[in-house]
């Protein structure tokens, strides 16, 4: 065993070492010092990203699987690792802005974001069914603890509580699902699984079925997403950027993993899953309209453009999964950009989440209104934003993928024009008329600005030279 | 190169003005009337490109399971579509030094510079991904506009129908583009055919077809329309019945008649039909209207129903006639609404039983007006005839059923037009209370900024060759007219 052990390549486990490292650092750094470091400590974890991402850049290409076959270096996993240490940086820049939102203990905060992402990069180099669940459940303790870190603020608490008993219902259909495919199939590896999806048994839909419903609660797929405007809401402003982001880039890694090695095809056990991704368009989409906070509004369009990078899939095609982690990139970009800009102009406090302190922002604050509008339109799919690219690709994969990826390029589509009125009512108000007295004073900050700008310049870049980009990762892609 | 920085000059400009502190009035106001000036002087410069000549260039944009280029072009045809929006823009530019109040103007500005060049990108667009792009990129500055720049809650509705029909067309745009792509693999289409199965074929036709007749707007997909042109402020109702107007039917002749021209002779039955309608019912619609600015909105939606004419009627000079028509209706609806917005400046009203006689106290606005509203009216010897008289006169060819319906049109122009002239310019001075009845005449910029405008109106209208004989017939792309004649 230890033999075994030795013989792993620590190479490819470099970049999860060096963030678990980090966050220990983080937790030393605080203990030994007798002042509060809250702004270094989250230094600290975002040069941990830096490091770790340092550590990513050589196994570009790799294909290595070690630990008994649970976990892979590949070009999928590179390409979602990078990623998720992007958002995990935007993150920790956006939680040092947004002051006293870490529960007043700043090292645990920093600590357990870190550890957390180290969690979805496990769920992105999973193998099989073991893997899979040790990453969800390291990601999920994880973001629960969190999500309450708004306390003593009673909705992070509900947040908190809800997001818990949900999450680990979710968990328990999660491992009964595994645990069926197991008995199916007799093996834990999602590669062996092949044969037994080709000609599946009863044990085998029943276990896929429960599976892809823990699946799709994490990723606050509709009709499973109705935790999520509230957890949302309640968490404070940049756990809730981090979860937007980080939970649906290492739950799709996982889901497109499963798909493409576990089925392999385009298969009649699929149409669930577009079923419920039309659903998410729509229900996202409308739920939507009515809200005026904008982290409730950002959950509900969260659920929809999760319907929307499930539409990659649909022709299984190598093709797809560059699509799924450009609009994935696309998405993180634009969503920590909004959080960062929310957080920006609140200075953290909660009660700019409310759309009413944005009215007239275009004339207080012309470029912050005009950043967070670049957000919103990308969001919308405008072009010349990431968000347009991202849908083109999606559509382009649907629309090739037959019947059911008619009928999701044609959800996209109406999902994307109700999103017009969602998004663009954002816009709307902050080119509105103030009545009554001034608002209060709006914040400032260079590090929430630093991230802003960061996601605009990805925004556009994304949507200006795609090829940038997608180049990159249609490249490492072909190693799966 | 050239086309490059035609293009991107406005919006190099717009960039420029940030750069300039929001209360230096008169450097924002210099820097943006000087690049439009000079968008249209660089504009001219295509003009002497000789008949059939294609000025282009293209770099590689988007590759992997489709392919997309960076191409630019200006042609024949498309010389007029990036002249109009030129000339316009600069009339509009110059015009919202009246409408915006001094600490909105360097955003209104920055708007319409950047609506110019999505215009000229679009009309100048090579790939249709990057037609797509400008497309959709359209809607933006006008919803901006629309929303920011007046202070009329009505304008703010009004920004909706504009944002969700204009989008919805785009997106249904979007559906086709995709599913043409998905076949072709390359968004390069310009000059080829494709042997797409009858139904597909079918479907991608209505997908562009209902696009480019909503941003037309046609008859019934102009509800938007006049609310849209009644609220907005001049300049930017100026650029988008001018010019923006013109972006559906650019989008017929250049890509969906020559991609899917079989698809286009089967449904011509269909789009006759809405051609007709729309050139009846904004007739019969403008009669009806009290309002100004609707009225001439619903007499530009008969206007450009005779465009859709000519271009389902097939006939062999169905192009050029319908890049006259354009043209003229162009400078025609600009010059219109510019001077009805310096009217509403003036009496604070748009309805035309409120006021009137304007002759008396302002001469030189009554002599404008009357260029313009006999232009709409089609009188010989002004642009408008020489547009409409090609029109009828190629329709007439192949479909005389429709056109000599259509033809009923001609009495209700003038009937609207005499109507719009003669309440507002003609009789006893009448004011609202609280107009100022010394301040009538319309001032030196006013006057400069419609001018040009008028002088083409002029120009085409006894010289229509100046145009005509620079734009080939047949379609853009030599191979397809080809196949359209062999299936005539």
């Amino acid at each position: 065993m230890i033999a075994q052990l030795s013989a792993v390549d620590w190479r490819v486990v470099m970049p999860e070492a060096i963030l678990v490292a980090a966050a220990l650092l983080v937790m030393i750094v605080d203990l030994l010092s007798r002042r509060s470091l809250r702004g270094q400590l989250y230094l600290i974890g975002i040069v941990g990203c830096a490091a770790s991402f340092g550590a990513l850049l050589p196994l570009y290409g790799a294909h290595v699987t070690s630990l008994f076959g649970a976990f892979v270096t590949d070009g999928f996993s590179w390409g979602f690792d990078a990623l998720l240490l992007l958002t995990l940086a935007g993150a920790l820049a956006i939680s040092a802005a947004a002051k006293a939102d870490d529960g007043g203990s700043p090292a645990s905060y920093a600590a357990l974001m870190i550890l957390c992402t180290v969690g979805g990069m496990v769920m992105a180099g999973a193998a099989n069914l073991i893997g899979i669940f040790l990453g969800i459940e390291q990601l999920s303790l994880a973001l629960y603890v969190l999500a309450g870190t708004g306390f003593p603020r009673r909705s992070s608490e509900e947040a908190a509580l809800k997001y818990v008993l949900l999450g680990s219902l979710a968990s328990g259909f999660l491992i009964y699902g595994s645990a069926l495919l197991y008995g199916a199939t007799g093996t834990l590896r999602l590669a062996d699984m092949v044969a037994a999806a080709a000609a599946p048994s009863a044990l085998f839909v029943v276990g896929l079925a429960l599976f892809l419903v823990g699946i799709a609660f994490k990723l606050a797929l509709s009709p499973f997403h109705v935790w999520t405007p509230d957890v949302y809401e309640g968490s404070p402003i940049a756990v809730t950027a981090f979860m937007a982001v980080a939970v649906k880039v290492a739950t799709f890694a996982v889901l497109a993993r499963f798909v493409y090695t576990a089925i392999g095809h385009d298969s009649v056990a699929l149409v669930p899953l577009w079923a419920i991704a039309i659903l998410s368009m729509v229900v996202g989409n409308v739920g939507a309209i009515r809200q005026r906070n904008l982290k409730r509004l950002l959950a509900f369009s969260s659920i929809a453009q999760a319907g929307y990078i499930v539409v990659a899939l649909a022709g299984v095609t190598r093709g797809g999964l560059s699509v799924m982690l450009f609009y994935l990139t696309a998405y993180a970009f634009m969503n920590l950009g909004a959080f960062a800009l929310i957080v920006l102009v609140g200075s953290g406090d909660e009660a700019y989440a409310n759309l009413d302190a944005y009215r007239g922002l275009f004339f207080r604050r012309p470029w912050v209104a005009a950043l967070m509008s670049l957000f919103f339109m990308s969001l919308a799919g405008i072009p010349a934003t990431a968000g347009f690219m991202g849908k083109l690709f999606l559509l382009q994969q649907a629309v090739a993928a037959g019947p059911w990826g008619v009928a999701m390029a044609v959800a996209l589509v109406a999902g994307t024009l109700v999103s017009f009125y969602v998004y663009f009512k954002v816009i709307w108000e902050m080119l509105g008329r103030v009545e009554g007295g001034a608002p209060a004073a709006d914040g400032n900050g260079w590090v929430p600005w630093l991230t802003a700008s960061v996601g605009a310049l990805g925004t556009l870049a994304l949507g200006i030279l795609p090829q940038m980009w997608s180049a990159i990762i249609a490249a490492t892609m072909r190693t799966l | 190169m050239l086309i490059d920085a035609l293009i991107f000059l406005p919006l190099a400009a717009a960039l420029g003005l940030l750069l300039i502190p929001r209360a230096a009035t008169s450097a924002l106001k210099g820097v943006a009337l000087a690049a439009a000036i000079a968008t249209f002087a660089l504009s001219l410069s295509f003009l002497r490109q000789t008949t059939g000549a294609v000025s282009q260039q293209s770099l590689p944009w988007i590759s992997g399971s489709f392919t997309a280029l960076y191409h630019v072009r200006v042609d024949g045809w498309s010389v007029f579509f990036v002249l109009l929006t030129t000339l316009v823009s600069v009339a509009a530019v110059w015009a919202a030094f009246t409408y915006a109040d001094a600490r909105r103007l360097r955003g209104y500005l920055f708007l319409l510079l950047s609506f110019e060049t999505t215009l000229l990108g679009l009309f100048t667009a090579g790939d249709l991904l990057l037609f797509y792009v400008y497309w959709d990129l359209m809607l933006v500055p006008v919803f901006l506009l629309l929303v920011g720049y007046t202070d009329s809650p009505h304008a703010r509705r009004a920004a909706w129908s504009y944002l969700i029909y204009n989008g919805a067309g785009g997106l249904v745009l979007l559906l086709g583009v995709v599913g043409l792509v998905v076949v072709t693999h390359s968004f390069e289409v310009l000059g080829h055919t494709y042997a797409l199965s009858r139904p597909l074929e079918a479907w991608l036709f209505v997908a562009f077809a209902l696009a480019f007749l909503i941003k037309t707007p046609v008859f019934p997909f102009h509800a938007w329309m006049p609310p849209t042109y009644a609220q907005a402020p001049p300049p930017v109702v100026a650029m988008v019945s001018g010019i923006q107007s013109k972006a559906g039917l650019y989008g017929f002749i250049v890509f969906a008649l020559p991609l899917f021209s079989g698809a286009a002779h089967a449904w011509a039955p269909v789009m006759l039909t809405l051609a007709v309608a729309s050139i009846l019912y904004g007739a019969l619609a403008a009669l009806g209207q009290r309002d100004a600015k609707t009225l001439v909105a619903f007499s530009s939606l008969s206007h450009l129903g005779m465009v859709l004419l000519v271009l389902f009627a097939f006939s062999a000079i169905a192009v050029p006639a319908s890049v006259l028509m354009i043209t003229s209706h162009g400078v025609i609806a600009a010059a219109l609404f510019l001077l009805l917005g310096s009217i509403e400046e003036r009496v604070k009203t748009r309805d035309l039983t409120d006021f009137g006689g304007l002759a008396g106290r302002a001469p030189r606005l009554a002599a404008f007006m009357l260029i313009a509203s006999m232009a709409a009216l089609g009188l010989p010897g002004l642009s408008g005839f020489a547009g409409e008289f090609l029109i009828f006169l190629s329709a007439w060819q192949t479909q005389p059923a429709y056109t000599a319906v259509a033809l009923v049109s001609v009495v209700l122009a003038s009937v609207y037009a005499l109507k719009l002239f003669q309440h507002a310019i003609h009789g006893p001075l009448k004011l609202p209370r609280g107009a100022d009845a010394t301040t009538l005449e319309l001032n030196a910029r006013e006057l400069a900024l419609v001018a040009p405008l008028l002088a083409v109106i002029l120009l085409l209208g006894v010289w229509p060759a100046w145009l005509n004989d620079r734009t080939p017939a047949g379609y853009p792309t030599s191979s397809v007219t080809a196949s359209i004649e062999a299936r005539r």
